[in-house]
């Protein structure tokens, strides 16, 4: 008997351990740094509301779920959206068909646009081609720079991965870098290895590719820190995403090593760290602006037949520097998670 | 009458049967062979296996700090792997597990930065959930009769999408916000998150909890009630119920300890890297499992160890860290790692095999 | 002593059993019980006994309802009709749980044992031995092996090591520790679910035996069997179930093997009958003595009937 009541005893601990958590926080247990309360209130960002008709706009990409890049992009397709009296339809799959899929999906709604990532530009090629026969604009942003014009789309928003990991390698260059360790958290992804690429093109030293499971940040930690181990000339790190640069820095202090991390794309805890001298600098490549320009260039098509680099070239939105130089006016926004 | 002769040479006429020592069915088999027959033993051979190995291959793993790093990753597979390896002798699966130390660490962060207290509120908050979705996979498989694996592919699911969207929408990002500057920080870093010097080695503290919980569970699993009961349920459900475990009991608390797991792992994230992302998680739970299987455990359920799950984590952290060390060409590093795991599986295997083999 | 010879030994062991004589009073009795799931019954009308140091025999096909009535008194389902009475006393259980603390236990066919775990841990899995203050309490493992090769051996079963799964011993051995079990944990009524059902011949007569040891200890046995001539070997009251009512409740002395196997069988199944107990007397012809009377009715019973 007394088994069964252990038993329900534990059914009821949750309800339990509320009324102590409510207790505690009653009795004064709050937090007297840091927190919510710490964080600035944020100004509404949004500017006027176009008056021009109400048009839908679909923005499909190939985001994995969680992803802090895709949250800014979005963020900024929603800002321009409100703006000019957009309703913003957004989806997302990793998977190309998955996508390509999401794309029919928005032709089916008879949207008035269409914004979409070419990350695997083949499995799209079938459904672009179907917007266009539906007289429907597609742009494209972020991924397929070098594809988005064979596939007949309109105008594209984005960073050249390779001409950012050029930049990037030139800079690496300037700091006196001679032993470099490229971290892939995704093994496989274009972009990511366009960046590596792009870097090991200019970059004069040694460059060395490592690559890290993305979802597990403990085992990100160690394998950077068994790299360090493993090869202690090892001088500069080089991420190529905002949470693993913060994750490469305690790696680094772990190993007791010198290297320096750079990394690409930006958050909120990186402009910190960009401050304390933590990171050296980080190559951001404006996922807002990707976002914003692209809603917004649809609407401009369609109320005053506009075409965004005159519909030949790209429109490039990185790469963009971050440094101690510069982060103070990069960090506010980067708080609220726009930059 | 010839059945005695005949008669299954096991049982003896009833009362006379004093001298009879042996069934002589059975030849005392050495020592070494029976050690041999014991869940955990083919995977302690596999890892050291793979230690040696990479001793040989890679002169970094040689030195004290390199292998705290091995062992500190080791030990973050390794403290799930055991409460999924305590389960899975239960007879039941999680797949679940892997997203739910994301849900603790969520849960944990958010409630603590967004209410402005004391992150430990947020701890108690993280375990609470931890043990309430543990509570949930096991009732629901208790009381429907359904496979574990169908309503914790729905639990994982579900928390997989309610860690991405209750996190936008109460941070409207994707990952919490920096919580190192708040009020019981410092503290719960030190218990979840702290690293101890030993020779001049800096070890990770998930080290010892690791091995200090595969103590407990080995000693809960081979010298208490309850270790028994888990064999029971996992080995025959319907005879441990009909010669009276609380079967119910018994399964439910399981997940409830892969809650626990789950929470304790989620901490240890959280205190580590002061944010969490929520989409982080996914996909580990194969890896527990299968530091669960390469230790021993028997999918079916009925069999297994909780040292078997240390060495499988260990296996895993080794062969892992080991291709780094060893400065192998990265590109081929899943291939690798997939070689090794395998090979080591059929060293286990094979031990096992010549062991139990008459 | 073997039980193998049938009615001989039986008869030569039941005046020795002191606990027969001394206590007359039933432990389990049903009076008209029966048990309907919905509109469908399957089992109505049934009065059975159990007496100490007695077996009594519960015969029928499949589907004759013999399920349904362990089900009843193990705890498993509760009658819907008539009364079910322990030490004279109606009761209704509601876990089998509360039928082993009357001391009913139940000995299933083929969920008697956990295979994959030793064999001292399945004598007293549910009822484990322990010592030691509650954190740090553990099991007593050398009095708990101690106990069950004790134990096992009283009941004439010996093992050499208690530590091999108990998936590696016999179905026979498995019954018996199955069944020694029970007697341990003071058992009163052993209620056996088709315990030779999945048996070869050998195999049976082993378990048959144990049955008779149980009785000997004063226990009352409720034998399920579809199978008359193991039925004969140890039973002292044989009842017969046939389409979920009582066809038959007769001592051994008010009924022949014959008769019984004509009353299990009945019209129909004969044929099946004789193909079943064809194959038994095919095992069975260089080993059992009584061939003889065994076969000879019943051939003649099928002769008769196809």
């Amino acid at each position: 008997m007394d088994r069964i009541s252990g038993f329900r005893s534990r059914r009821f601990a949750p309800a339990v351990a509320l009324a102590a958590a409510a207790a505690l926080t009653l009795a004064g247990c709050s937090s007297s740094s840091g927190g919510k309360k710490a964080e600035e209130s944020e100004g509404g960002a949004s500017a006027g509301k176009a008056t021009t008709p109400r048009m839908t706009v679909a923005l499909v990409t190939h985001q994995s779920p969680g992803d802090t890049f895709w949250d800014i992009v979005r963020k900024g397709a929603e800002a321009a959206a409100a703006k000019d009296n957009i309703k913003l339809i957004y989806s997302a799959d990793p998977n190309a068909g998955n996508q390509a899929n999401l794309v029919q999906n928005a032709i089916d709604q008879k949207v008035d646009g269409i914004a979409i990532t070419l990350a695997k530009p083949d499995a799209l090629k079938d459904v672009v081609s179907k917007a266009k026969a539906a007289n429907i604009p597609v742009v494209g942003l972020n991924s397929g720079v070098s594809e988005w014009k064979k596939l007949g789309l309109m105008e594209f928003f984005g960073q050249d991965e390779t001409v950012a990991g050029e930049a990037l390698g030139n800079r690496l260059n300037a700091a006196g870098a001679k032993n470099a360790v490229c971290v892939v958290q995704e093994q496989g992804n274009i972009g990511l290895t366009q960046r590596c690429d792009g870097v090991e093109k200019t970059f004069s030293g040694k460059l060395q590719t490592l690559f890290v499971n993305g979802t597990d940040m403990p085992s990100v930690k160690s394998t950077i820190t068994a790299k360090l181990k493993q090869d202690s000339s090892i001088d500069q790190i080089v991420t190529l995403g905002a949470p693993f640069a913060m994750t490469a820095a305690q790696s680094v202090s772990e190993a007791g090593s010198k290297a320096k991390i750079a990394t690409f794309d930006l958050n909120k805890q990186l402009t910190s760290a960009i401050d304390q001298g933590t990171i050296e600098f980080a190559v951001d490549q404006q996922p807002y602006l990707q976002g914003y320009l692209a809603i917004d260039s649809l609407w401009l098509y369609k109320n005053n037949g506009n075409y965004m680099g005159g519909g030949e070239q790209p429109v490039l939105t990185g790469p963009a520097f971050v440094d101690k130089t510069n982060v103070d006016a990069v960090a506010s926004f980067a708080a609220k998670g726009t930059r | 009458m010839s059945m005695t002769q005949h008669a299954e040479p096991a049982v003896t006429t009833p009362p006379a049967s004093g001298p009879n020592k042996t069934d002589g069915r059975t030849s005392e088999r050495p020592l070494a062979l029976r050690l041999l027959a014991r869940p955990e033993v083919g995977v302690f051979l596999g890892a050291a296996a793979v230690y040696v190995f990479f001793l040989i291959a890679a002169p970094p793993v040689r030195d004290g700090s390199s292998m705290s790093t091995i062992l500190y990753q080791s030990s973050t597979i390794g403290i799930m792997a055991l409460p999924v390896a305590l389960l899975m002798i239960g007879g039941e699966f999680d797949l679940s597990s892997g997203v739910a130390v994301l849900t603790s660490a969520l849960t944990a962060s958010m409630l603590s930065y967004q209410l402005t207290m004391n992150v430990w509120v947020g701890v108690i908050a993280a375990l609470v959930v931890s043990l309430a979705v543990g509570f949930f996979n096991g009732w629901m498989v208790v009381k429907t009769g359904l496979p574990s694996f169908l309503v914790t592919l729905g639990t994982f699911l579900i928390l997989q999408g309610a860690n991405l969207a209750v996190t936008k929408l109460v941070t409207t990002n994707v990952a919490t916000d920096d919580i190192s500057d708040m009020a019981g920080f410092d503290q719960a870093k030190k218990i979840f998150a702290s690293s101890f010097d030993i020779g001049g080695v800096q070890v990770k503290i998930t080290v010892f909890y690791w091995l200090v919980f595969a103590a407990i569970a080995t000693w809960v699993l081979l010298r208490t009630k309850y270790g028994n009961w888990i064999f029971a349920v996992g080995g025959n459900k319907d005879s441990s119920r009909a010669v009276g475990v609380p079967v119910t009991f018994t399964k439910i608390s399981l997940f409830m300890l892969v809650g626990l797991g789950a929470w304790f792992v989620g901490m240890h994230q959280l205190f580590t890297f002061n944010t969490v992302q929520s989409g982080e998680g996914v996909g580990q739970e194969l890896i527990y499992i299968a530091a669960a299987v390469i230790g021993g455990c028997l999918l079916t359920g009925g069999y297994g160890s909780a040292i078997g799950p240390v060495f499988g984590a260990f296996m895993f952290g080794m062969v892992n860290q080991g291709i780094v060390f060893a400065g192998w060409n990265p590109d081929w590093f899943k291939a690798f790692l997939g070689v090794m795991l395998l090979g080591a599986v059929l060293i286990n295997l094979w031990v096992r095999q010549s062991a139990t083999r008459r | 002593m073997t039980t193998t010879n049938g009615t001989g030994t039986h008869g030569a062991v039941l005046p020795e059993s002191d606990a027969a004589p001394a206590t007359d009073a039933p432990i389990v009795e049903l009076r008209g019980a029966g048990k309907s799931y919905g509109n469908i019954r399957a089992l109505h009308g049934v009065d059975l006994q159990v007496h100490p140091g007695r077996v009594t025999c519960v015969l029928g096909d499949n589907g004759a309802g013999k399920s349904t009535l362990i089900k009843i008194i193990s705890g498993l389902h509760q009658h819907t009709e008539g009364d079910f009475l322990v030490d004279g006393t109606p009761v209704r259980f509601s876990t089998p749980r509360e039928a082993l603390d009357k001391g009913i236990a139940t000995v299933y066919q083929d969920l008697a044992v956990v295979p994959l775990m030793p064999v001292w841990r399945n004598f007293f899995l549910g009822s484990e031995m322990t010592r030691g203050p509650w954190p740090v309490r553990r099991l007593d493992i050398e009095r708990m092996k101690k106990t069950a090769d004790e134990e096992l051996r009283n009941m004439g079963i010996v093992l050499d090591d208690l530590e091999q799964p108990i998936g590696t011993l016999s179905g026979g051995q498995r019954q018996c520790v199955a069944i020694a079990r029970a007697v341990y944990f003071g058992a009163r009524v052993l209620i056996l679910d088709e315990p030779t059902a999945a048996l070869g011949v050998k195999q049976s007569g082993v378990v048959l035996k144990y049955i008779a040891a149980a009785r000997d200890r004063g226990l009352g046995v409720i034998f399920i069997t579809h199978n008359p001539h193991h039925a004969y070997m140890v039973g002292d009251h044989f009842s017969v179930l046939r389409l979920g009512t009582m066809e038959l409740s007769a001592d051994r002395s008010e009924v022949s093997l014959d008769e019984l196997t004509n009353h299990m069988a009945g019209g129909t199944e004969l044929a099946a009958l004789k193909h079943e107990l064809a194959q038994v007397r095919g095992v069975d012809v260089e080993e059992l003595p009584e061939e003889k009377d065994l076969t000879a009715p019943v051939a003649t019973t099928g002769e008769g009937k196809s």
